[in-house]
């Protein structure tokens, strides 16, 4: 059995103000304190576009290797819901803004975008209980109402839940690169309805729509079960009907929300409260040449000019925030070796231990310059240097000042350091055999007695040369 | 008397000291008091003054389909009866930015759906040439209320003749203007592609003057156009050698009467120097079926948002669905049902092509061939109205009221500017003339409507007793 996968994707613009209307962006202050008569809904008001819903939503389209068109029209989507005070949706039915697009997957699959249309987002409600049929009471905040929103349908080219994962984090990496959305899934910045059938030689199943999928982990658990459920009835013989599912992330699961029958006709027809939209070609041009270095172009970049292994370039290039630290650091004079390492190993580590996004902030580059130059020249060991880089993250000290404070410093002079491995060697007399009967890697033993006993502050490479000198010398 | 006084007679007299604003305002509030109880203009009363300007103390009453914050606007109907006004509509806001002062809020056909204010969910409103006709609509009160003298001048909404028909039938001057001269902002939509706002007024400047104040581009409507049109300015230069086109389409089904009176109006132009010619535009036999099919498909989308989730009328239900059903089964009269239902019918998925794409492919001929007759004559001339002010429940189906707006519709269709002026009477009743030009050419509009109401010399006021004891 094969499946096929097509997505729908919404994703909120970060435009400072609303679409058609004049209230702020900001979905989190006060309920209904960002509200006006346009996003209210209320008799007489009109829409007019903001004018950087179409920056953004030009910006996004050329990112996703669109066709731009100069002319474009908005339409209307008729629907009663207590989350949409016009009863109606504005978007782009008939003419959108741009179509036939793509995102190239690792593994060099083509995805295709079939199109992307500008469209307002809704209210949100709020219930007693889980859904507004069993509520006693519903409330509706519309700051949400009137947030700008491009809609990206791709064209079913996906095979496998992983696929359609792989494309969800691609296309969040691209619009936070080109900074037209925070591409926030568990905050309903990015959100992706996912239509799946599943088919082999014979027979074909019909078309389930999965929605509510709140993270990129769900995109693939989601779609795996479906398929498999998909699968199993078809298997069994069963009829697959063609229906709208949800899913359930506490149960993993996904349930039946409506049959195709129950679909709204949503009577899409022209907004005659809006002219068509028209860009001009110099305008088109103008924002495409404005784009940022993709992640793509940029991890690339990474691996044939500075010399990043691969699977270091990918994680650095993905976030414009981690980019450019990782491009500072380097700037400021760290091997872009070190640095990529450094951080994907080091510094991520960090972030990710307290389930945190990278800030580069927490982690000022001058500091992470000196912990890495330190190890480099064996000022401190490198098990130091991850303490130290530990403690910046905590603190925002400087190393100098945890160097010093934990006595950190490595000791790299081998008068200082001969007493104790003599010591070392006269401790431990079997050992010293072993060496002479010609097991030379027991010299780590040593070493790693030394290390003991000078707290880690011993440079190894020191040690592991003294610990040879006296061993041969002894024969 | 004051109460027949144009705008213009009537600053004049205050420039000169004859009288004081104030005065104005009481004796029109007086006036307004005393008529309203035999022709039920108003649906509330106010007094809202926001500014000093050029139009000093000159009150005027507003459609209740537009926002003015301080009143209700019911849009006539059941489910707004208790919404107050959130803001003002922009064209409402300039004339009180001039310093006018609204004295109400009129009487009309609910949601502006249809041509008597028989629709009105309140009342109806009387004509005051015939108490027991109706004074046309939808802006039935505000025509009403401009006859009998009850403000000097009052602001309607025109979707199929809105504003021109009941000026028609009450004797006066109504101009819809040109689509996108005057913001649309806070006027309650009923059909966006078609409505627009413009006044009813005693005379041809008084039209001029108010629009040029309301018109300009709105940044809250997106649908205004950045056009500075001068609309005074040159309107009693002469028409000598325009060329007038009247359509046969509109002549044919006439009754003599009302033909008897078109011709003279026509041989006054002929007297001006202007060259009258009968045209044929085809497709104008479609105009009322595409209006029928385009302005219900619009007004099922506008109006869902009463919805009784917000604001206005509210019916408890247990469910969501229940809430919808009920709030607007009993918030909204029949005519809007009927006409919510044609549209939702004509935007469904199975007949938009057959009738609402269709019906916009007619509507784009319609504008292609009134724009063809215009780009060789300079305006379109024919009767307002087929006929004079019915009696109330004269007319019985509502193809009887749809035929009503035949002559009108056109100009909507195309979003052309175009007036109604008194030319005669009918068995005792008023009726207009309509001047239609091209898009834009509301000054040319004015000229030929200024040209002609001097050709035709003062037409009367009803004869109406109240607070003119002066
Ligand atoms: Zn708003």
């Amino acid at each position: 059995m094969k499946s096929v996968i097509g997505l729908e994707i919404h994703t909120q613009l970060s435009t400072k103000t609303k679409a058609f209307c004049s209230c702020k962006n900001e979905v989190d202050a006060e309920p209904n304190t960002n509200i006006c008569p346009v996003c209210t809904g209320q008799p007489g008001a009109l829409p007019v576009l903001n004018d950087e819903v179409v920056e953004y939503a030009i910006r996004a389209a050329a990112a996703l290797n669109c066709e731009i068109h100069e002319v474009s029209s908005f339409d209307r989507k008729n629907y009663f819901y207590p989350d949409l005070p016009k009863g109606y949706q504005i978007t782009q039915y008939f003419h959108p803004i741009a179509t036939n697009g793509y995102i190239v997957l690792d593994n060099g699959k083509k995805i295709r975008i079939r199109r992307i249309h500008i469209e307002e987002d809704a209210g949100k409600m709020f219930h007693s209980s889980e859904t507004i049929t069993q509520a006693t009471s519903s409330l509706v905040d519309l700051n949400r109402c009137g947030i700008p929103l491009i809609e990206i349908v791709t064209e079913p080219d996906m095979e496998k839940p992983e696929e359609a994962r792989e494309f969800m984090e691609k296309l969040r990496d691209i619009l936070r690169t080109i900074g037209v959305s925070t591409g926030n899934m568990e905050e309903g910045a990015l959100r992706c309805d996912a239509n799946v059938s599943v088919h082999d030689d014979k027979r074909s199943s019909s078309r389930v729509e999965v929605k509510n999928i709140n993270s990129f982990k769900f995109v693939q658990k989601a779609l795996e079960y479906e398929i498999k459920r998909i699968t199993k009835a078809m298997e069994a013989g069963e009829n697959v009907p063609q229906e709208t599912r949800g899913w359930d992330s506490s149960t993993k699961s996904t349930v039946s929300m409506r049959s195709k029958e129950a679909e709204n006709d949503y009577r899409y027809f022209p907004e005659p409260d809006l002219p068509v939209l028209v860009v001009s070609k110099e305008r088109i041009e103008r924002i495409k040449k404005s784009l940022p270095e993709l992640p793509d172009e940029k991890s690339k970049r990474y691996v044939e000019k500075l010399g990043v292994k691969e699977e270091n370039a990918k994680i650095l290039s993905k976030e414009p925030e981690l980019s450019e630290y990782f491009e500072e650091v380097v700037k400021a004079g760290v091997s872009a070796k070190d640095a990529s390492n450094w951080i994907v190993n080091e510094v991520l580590g960090l972030f990710n231990a307290d389930g945190l996004e990278f800030k580069g902030e927490k982690v000022p580059i001058k500091h992470l310059k000196k912990i890495i130059e330190y190890t480099n020249t064996s000022k401190i060991s490198r098990l130091a240097a991850k303490e130290v880089l530990a403690e910046v993250y905590k603190s925002g000290k400087d190393p100098d000042e945890i160097v010093k404070e934990r006595n950190l410093l490595q000791v790299s002079n081998e008068d200082e350091l001969i007493a104790v491995v003599k010591e070392v060697i006269e401790e431990n007399p079997d050992t010293v055999q072993k060496y002479k009967n010609g097991k030379t890697s027991v010299v780590g033993f040593f070493v790693g007695g030394v290390m003991k006993k000078t707290k880690g502050k011993a440079d190894p490479k020191v040690v592991g040369k003294l610990v040879k000198q006296l061993l041969d010398g002894e024969s | 008397m004051i109460s027949d006084m144009t705008v213009e007679e009537l600053m004049e007299s205050v420039k000169k000291g004859k009288m004081k604003s104030d005065e104005i305002v009481d004796y029109f509030k007086k006036r307004s008091e005393e008529l309203d109880k035999k022709l039920s203009a108003y649906i509330s009363k106010c007094e809202i003054k926001e500014n000093e300007g050029g139009l000093n103390g000159i009150p005027f009453a507003v459609k209740d389909n537009m926002q003015l914050e301080g009143t209700k606007t019911t849009c006539a109907s059941k489910i707004l009866e208790n919404y107050g006004s959130t803001y003002t509509a922009t064209a409402v806001k300039r004339l009180l930015n001039e310093g006018a002062v609204a004295l109400a809020k009129t009487n009309m056909d609910e949601f502006a759906m249809g041509s008597s204010t028989e629709f009105s969910a309140f009342f109806p409103t009387k004509n005051p040439w015939d108490l027991g006709r109706v004074p046309g609509g939808s802006s039935g009160g505000s025509a009403a209320a401009v006859a009998a003298g009850m403000v000097p001048f009052a602001l309607g909404s025109d979707t199929g003749g809105s504003i021109r028909q009941p000026a028609s039938f009450c004797g006066i001057v109504g101009y819809k203007p040109s689509y996108g001269l005057v913001s649309r902002y806070g006027l309650a939509a009923f059909a966006s592609s078609m409505d627009q706002i413009g006044p009813l007024a005693k005379s041809v400047r008084d039209a001029a003057l108010i629009t040029e104040i309301m018109a300009g581009k709105d940044p809250k409507d997106a649908t205004t156009v950045d056009k500075k049109i001068d609309l005074l300015k040159g309107v009693e230069n002469s028409i000598e050698g325009m060329r007038m086109a009247i359509p046969k389409e509109f002549l044919k089904d006439l009754s003599p009467d009302v033909k008897m009176v078109f011709q003279e109006a026509i041989e006054k132009f002929e007297k001006m120097g202007t060259k009258i010619e009968e045209v044929s535009i085809p497709s104008l036999k479609y105009a009322v079926s595409v209006y029928y099919i385009i302005a219900p498909a619009e007004a099922s989308s506008n109006l869902s948002r009463y919805d009784g989730i917000r604001y206005g009328l509210r019916i408890e239900e247990d469910t969501i669905d229940g809430i919808y059903n009920q709030t607007r089964n009993k918030g909204f009269g029949r005519e809007v049902k009927r006409r919510i239902m044609l549209g939702t019918f004509t935007l469904s998925a199975t007949y938009y092509d057959a009738y609402f794409d269709k019906a916009q492919k007619v509507r784009t001929l319609i504008k292609r061939e009134m724009d063809e007759v215009l780009s060789s004559h300079d305006a379109i001339l024919g009767p307002t109205t087929p006929n004079v002010a019915f009696k109330f429940g004269e007319l019985s189906s509502p193809l009887d009221y749809y035929l009503q707006d035949i002559y009108t519709i056109p100009a909507n269709l195309a979003g052309l500017p175009a007036m109604s002026l008194p030319m005669g009477f009918v068995n005792n009743m008023p009726i207009g003339l309509q001047i239609m030009t091209k898009r834009f050419e509301d000054a040319k509009m004015m000229r030929i409507a200024r040209s002609y109401e001097k050709a035709r010399g003062k037409f009367p006021m009803p004869k109406l007793n109240g607070g003119d004891e002066r």
